[in-house]
C-alpha cells in the first residue's frame, strides 16, 4: 500500500542534486546549531571543572599586583609578594571555611636550562591538608610526603617527564645545591598540577629562609555559607588580595560571552539561510508540479491533504539536514573544539564543546521547527492549486 | 426510490467570465441529461465550450447560472456556488479523470500511481480493486515498473486504473487519446467501450477524434457555447 | 568593583595556564628559530618532522635499536611512543644538516642532547639545552661539547653504555670528563650520544 510519506519522500527523489543541496544547507545549519549549544555547556563546565580541579574556591594571595607574579614565573628572578603565617589562624576562626591550606611559591633561577638559564619553580605545600582538599590527584607511582619537614618531592606527570624522574631518584635544586627523594608520580591531569614539582610547605621555607612566609592559602568555603559575604570579610584583612574563582569566572564568562554572541549570530544567520533555502526549493518544486498538484486534486485530494504533501516534503528535508548535522557536530566536536580554541582568550583544559542527548534533541527540535515553519507557506500555495487550473492549460 | 432515472441533469448551464473588458460566454443556456449507464461523447471545434461544460459535468467548476442534479439532487448552481471541499468530496465518492497528458508521478511506480487517490479517499478493498484492473487493463507484468519504461498506451491505460481505483459512477475523458496514435487510439476505445458496456460506467467524453466519438451511444456537438 | 577585578583573569590564566610553560616536555628545540640559527652558521631556515620508533618500524625496530645501544630502554619516560621532533636544517632549499635532540635520565634531573648532524651524520655540533646536574657548569663548557665535534655514529659503535668504556685509542676514548665525581653524568651524556646518532641512523639516514 502506498502512504502520503511515500509520495512525499519520492517526490523529493525527482530533483536529486537540489535535494541534496538543500539538505547539506540545513545540515551545515544545524552543524553549527549545536556546536553552538555544545560550545555554551561545555564551556562553562570545562572551565567548572577546572576550578573544582583546584580544590578551592577563594584563593587568598600577598598584596600586590599580580601581573609581577606573572612576570616572574615566566621570566624568572624574585619579587614575589609574602604574607604571614598567622592569618591562617585568622581566616580559619570563620565559620564560612570547611578546609584551609596554606601554599609557599618559590622560584629558582636554573642557568643549565636552556641557551640563557630558565625558571623552576617548587609549591611548597602542606601534607596535613593539601591532599586532603586535592583527593582527585592520583598517583602515577609513589604517594605523598607524609613529613612536614622531609627533603621529598612529588613531581606533576610533565614536572617527571623533564626531569625524567622516578620514585626513589634524586632531584637537585639548582640554586641551593639540595638533594630531594622524589616519593611520588602523579597521573597526568591536564592542568597546571601536571607540571609542578610539590615540596613539603617547611621545606621550602627552611631551604629558601622564608619561614612563617606564605604566598597563598587556599580556602574551601562551606557547602550552605554565602561566598560573597565571606569574601567581603577576607578583604578586611590586611596586606591580602582575594582570588574568587566565581568571580574569576564571572569575569571569564563575560569575556567569552562576546564570542559567544558573535556564533549565536552565525548561527542565526546560517539557519536563516537554510530557512530560505528550504522555501525556495519546496517553493520550486510546487510550482513546477502545479498540474500535476491539480490533477491530485481532481482525483479527490482535499486542500488539508495537499498542505500535508507539501509538508512532509519540507519536513524530510529538514530532518535528514539536521540528522547530518549532529553527526557532523558529534564527529568534528573535537576539531571544532580546537578551532575554537584557539579563537578564544582563555580555553579551559577540559573538551569546550560537550553534545549530550539534551543538545541532540533541542537541535533535531529547532530543525524540525524550521521546517515546519518554512514548510508552511509553499504547501499553503500548492494547497491553494484549483483542479482547473492544471486542466484549463490543456485547452489553450 | 429513484424518482428521476438519469444520473445527472444539468439545467440551463451558463458560463461566463471576463477577458480584459470583454465577457466571454463559454456556455450559453445548456440542458441535457445524461442517463446512467450512459456513454456520451462531446465534440466540438476549439472554444465551442466542450471543456468548460465538461467541467461544470464534472464538479471541477461552477456555472454561472443554471444548476446541475445527481441522482436528483442539486448539487451545483442556485443561490450559493459549491466550496471547494465540497465539490472535492463529490469528485472523489464519484468521479474518476483521465486527461490528455497522462499526468503519472514519475517517481512513482505503476502501482504506486494506481493507488494514488487512495491515499486521500479509500474504498476498503483496493488492493483486490488493483489486482483486478491490472488485469483488466493488461498492466499485470508493469506493476513495478516507473512513467519512463511505458508506452504511451500503457501509460493512459495506467491512468485509466487510477481513474477507476475507487470504483467511480462517472468517468469523465478529457481527449484520452489526444497524444496517441491511431492504433493506440483504438485500443483505448475499445477499453472505454468496454468498461461502459461491462463494468455499467457511465462515461462522458470531450475529443476532437470523430472514429473514437462514434463509439459513444450518442454524440453531442458544441458550438459557440450552445448544443447544436 | 571593575577595576578591582579586572586583572583577575590574568591572574587566573596564570594559576590555570602555567601548564604551557612546562609543556615542551618530549624534546623540542625551545626557541628553534633562534637556536637553528645559533647551532647550524650559515642556515637560513629549518623544516620540522616528527618520528617515534612506534611509528617508524614498532616493536622490531625498538629491539634493533636496543641491540645496537647495547642496552635495554628504561623507566616510564624511554619508551617505544616517545616522539621525537628533528629539524632538517637548509640554505635556501638545500638541507645542510639536521639537528635532533634525546632526553637522558641523568643522577639529579633530565639531561636533553642536542646533536647538529652534517648530511652524512658528523656531528658538527654538540649541546645541552637542559642538564640538572652539580658538574652542569663544565658539561655545559664549550671545551666539553667540542670533544663530540668530528665524530660519527660509526665512532660510537663500540663504546659500551653499560660498562662507559670504548676501544682504547679510539676516538670516543678520547672524550675527556672534566669532573671525576660526575661520572654518572658524563656517561650519561655519552649514552645519550649514542641514542640520538642511533635514532636519527634508524629515522634519517639509514631508514627500514
Amino acid at each position: 500500500m502506498i502512504s502520503i510519506y511515500t509520495v512525499s519522500y519520492k517526490n523529493l527523489l525527482r530533483k536529486k542534486t537540489r535535494s541534496l543541496l538543500t539538505v547539506i544547507g540545513i545540515g551545515l545549519s544545524a552543524w553549527v546549531l549545536a556546536s553552538l549549544l555544545g560550545f555554551n555547556q561545555g564551556y562553562e563546565s570545562a572551565l567548572n571543572k577546572d576550578i573544582d580541579n583546584m580544590g578551592f574556591q577563594v584563593l587568598l594571595t600577598a598584596k600586590g599586583c599580580p601581573y609581577e607574579a606573572a612576570t616572574l614565573m615566566l621570566k624568572g628572578g624574585t619579587g614575589l609578594r609574602y604574607m604571614k603565617e598567622s592569618i591562617v589562624d585568622q581566616v580559619l576562626s570563620n565559620e564560612e571555611v570547611e578546609k584551609i591550606t596554606p601554599m609557599l611559591m618559590h622560584a629558582v633561577f636554573d642557568p643549565n636550562k636552556g641557551e640563557s638559564g630558565g625558571i623552576t619553580a617548587y609549591l611548597g605545600v602542606d601534607p596535613a591538608t593539601f591532599p586532603a582538599m586535592k583527593s582527585f590527584l592520583e598517583f602515577k607511582q609513589g604517594k605523598w610526603f607524609s613529613d612536614p619537614e622531609a627533603m621529598e618531592a612529588v613531581l606533576g606527570y610533565e614536572a617527571a617527564e623533564l626531569e625524567q624522574r622516578e620514585v626513589g631518584d634524586t632531584l637537585l635544586i639548582p640554586e641551593k645545591n639540595a638533594e630531594i627523594r622524589v616519593v611520588g608520580i602523579l597521573k597526568r591531569t591536564g592542568t597546571q598540577d601536571d607540571g609542578t614539582i610539590f615540596l613539603p610547605i617547611r621545606t621550602v621555607q627552611r631551604l629558601f629562609e622564608k619561614t612563617g612566609d606564605l604566598t597563598g592559602i587556599g580556602i574551601k568555603v562551606d557547602k550552605n555559607a554565602n561566598i560573597a559575604q565571606f569574601e567581603e570579610k577576607l578583604y578586611q584583612l590586611p596586606d591580602v588580595q582575594v582570588v574568587s574563582l566565581a568571580q574569576v569566572k564571572q569575569t571569564i564568562l563575560n569575556l567569552v560571552s562576546t564570542a559567544k554572541v558573535m556564533v549565536a549570530s552565525i548561527a542565526i544567520v546560517a539557519i536563516l539561510i537554510a530557512t530560505v533555502g528550504v522555501i525556495n526549493t519546496v517553493l520550486m518544486s510546487v510550482f513546477e508540479r502545479f498540474q500535476e498538484i491539480g490533477i491530485l486534486k481532481s482525483m479527490g485530494a482535499m486542500p488539508l491533504d495537499i498542505f500535508k504533501l507539501i509538508w512532509i516534503e519540507t519536513l524530510v528535508l529538514c530532518v535528514l539536514g539536521g540528522g547530518i548535522g549532529i553527526v557532523l557536530a558529534l564527529g568534528l566536536s573535537q576539531t571544532t573544539g580546537i578551532l575554537i580554541r584557539r579563537l578564544l582568550p582563555y580555553a579551559p583544559t577540559g573538551s569546550l564543546i560537550t553534545l549530550n542527548s539534551e543538545i541532540v534533541i533541542t537541535t533535531l527540535l529547532t530543525v524540525v521547527l524550521i521546517g515546519l515553519v518554512s514548510g508552511i507557506y509553499p504547501a499553503w500555495r500548492a494547497a491553494r492549486v484549483r483542479p482547473l487550473e492544471a486542466i484549463r492549460s490543456e485547452v489553450a | 426510490m429513484e424518482i428521476n432515472p438519469e444520473l445527472i441533469v444539468a439545467q440551463g448551464l451558463t458560463k461566463t467570465y471576463t477577458r480584459g473588458s470583454e465577457t466571454v460566454h463559454a456556455i450559453r443556456d445548456i440542458s441535457l441529461d445524461i442517463p446512467s449507464g450512459s456513454y456520451t461523447a462531446f465534440i466540438g471545434p476549439s472554444g465551442s465550450g466542450k471543456t468548460t461544460l465538461i467541467n461544470i459535468l464534472g464538479c471541477l467548476d461552477n456555472p454561472s447560472s443554471g444548476s446541475l442534479l445527481i441522482e436528483g439532487r442539486k448539487i451545483l448552481g442556485g443561490d450559493r456556488p459549491l466550496g471547494e471541499r465540497e465539490m472535492t468530496r463529490i469528485r472523489r465518492e464519484r468521479y474518476g479523470y483521465i486527461f490528455q497528458k497522462f499526468y503519472l508521478i514519475p517517481t512513482l511506480t505503476v502501482e504506486e500511481n494506481i493507488l494514488l487517490p487512495c491515499t486521500f479517499y479509500r474504498k476498503a478493498e483496493s488492493e483486490d480493486r488493483l489486482n483486478e484492473l491490472l488485469t483488466f487493463l493488461g498492466l499485470e507484468k508493469r506493476r513495478e515498473h516507473l512513467p519512463g519504461q511505458l508506452s504511451g498506451g500503457e501509460m493512459q491505460r495506467v491512468a485509466i486504473a487510477r481513474a477507476l481505483i475507487n470504483r467511480p459512477q462517472i468517468l469523465l475523458a478529457d481527449e484520452p487519446t489526444g497524444n496517441l496514435d491511431s492504433a493506440r487510439s483504438e485500443e483505448i476505445g475499445r477499453l472505454l467501450k468496454e468498461l461502459n458496456r461491462q463494468q455499467a460506467i457511465t462515461l462522458i467524453l470531450v475529443t476532437h477524434n470523430l472514429e473514437l466519438a462514434r463509439t459513444a451511444d450518442r454524440i453531442i456537438e458544441l458550438r459557440d457555447g450552445r448544443i447544436r | 568593583m571593575m577595576i578591582r577585578h579586572a586583572w583577575m583573569p590574568f591572574l587566573f590564566l596564570l594559576l590555570l595556564g602555567v601548564k604551557s610553560v612546562f609543556a615542551a616536555v618530549g624534546c623540542d628545540l625551545n626557541d628553534p628559530d633562534r637556536d637553528v640559527a645559533r647551532l647550524f652558521p650559515g642556515s637560513t631556515g629549518y623544516r620540522t618532522s616528527y618520528a617515534s620508533i612506534d611509528k617508524k618500524g614498532g616493536e622490531p625496530l625498538l629491539r634493533e635499536v636496543e641491540k645496537r645501544l647495547g642496552e635495554p630502554f628504561q623507566g616510564l619516560f624511554e619508551t617505544i611512543d616517545v616522539p621525537y621532533t628533528i629539524y632538517e636544517v637548509l640554505n635556501g632549499t638545500q638541507v645542510i644538516g639536521y639537528i635532533h635532540g634525546v632526553n637522558q635520565k641523568g643522577q639529579y634531573g633530565g639531561i636533553q642532547v642536542f646533536l647538529c648532524l652534517d648530511p652524512n651524520g658528523v656531528i658538527r655540533n654538540f649541546y645541552f639545552q637542559k642538564l640538572t646536574s652539580k658538574a652542569a657548569k663544565e658539561l655545559r663548557s664549550p671545551e666539553f661539547g667540542k670533544q663530540f665535534i668530528g665524530l660519527s655514529l660509526t665512532d660510537f659503535q663500540d663504546y659500551d653504555v653499560v660498562s662507559g668504556k670504548a676501544a682504547a685509542g679510539s676516538s670516543v676514548s678520547g672524550i675527556q670528563n672534566p669532573v671525576p665525581e660526575a661520572e654518572t653524568d658524563f656517561r650519561a651524556s655519552m649514552r645519550a650520544t649514542k641514542k640520538n646518532l642511533i635514532l636519527m641512523d634508524v629515522f634519517v639516514f639509514h631508514p627500514h
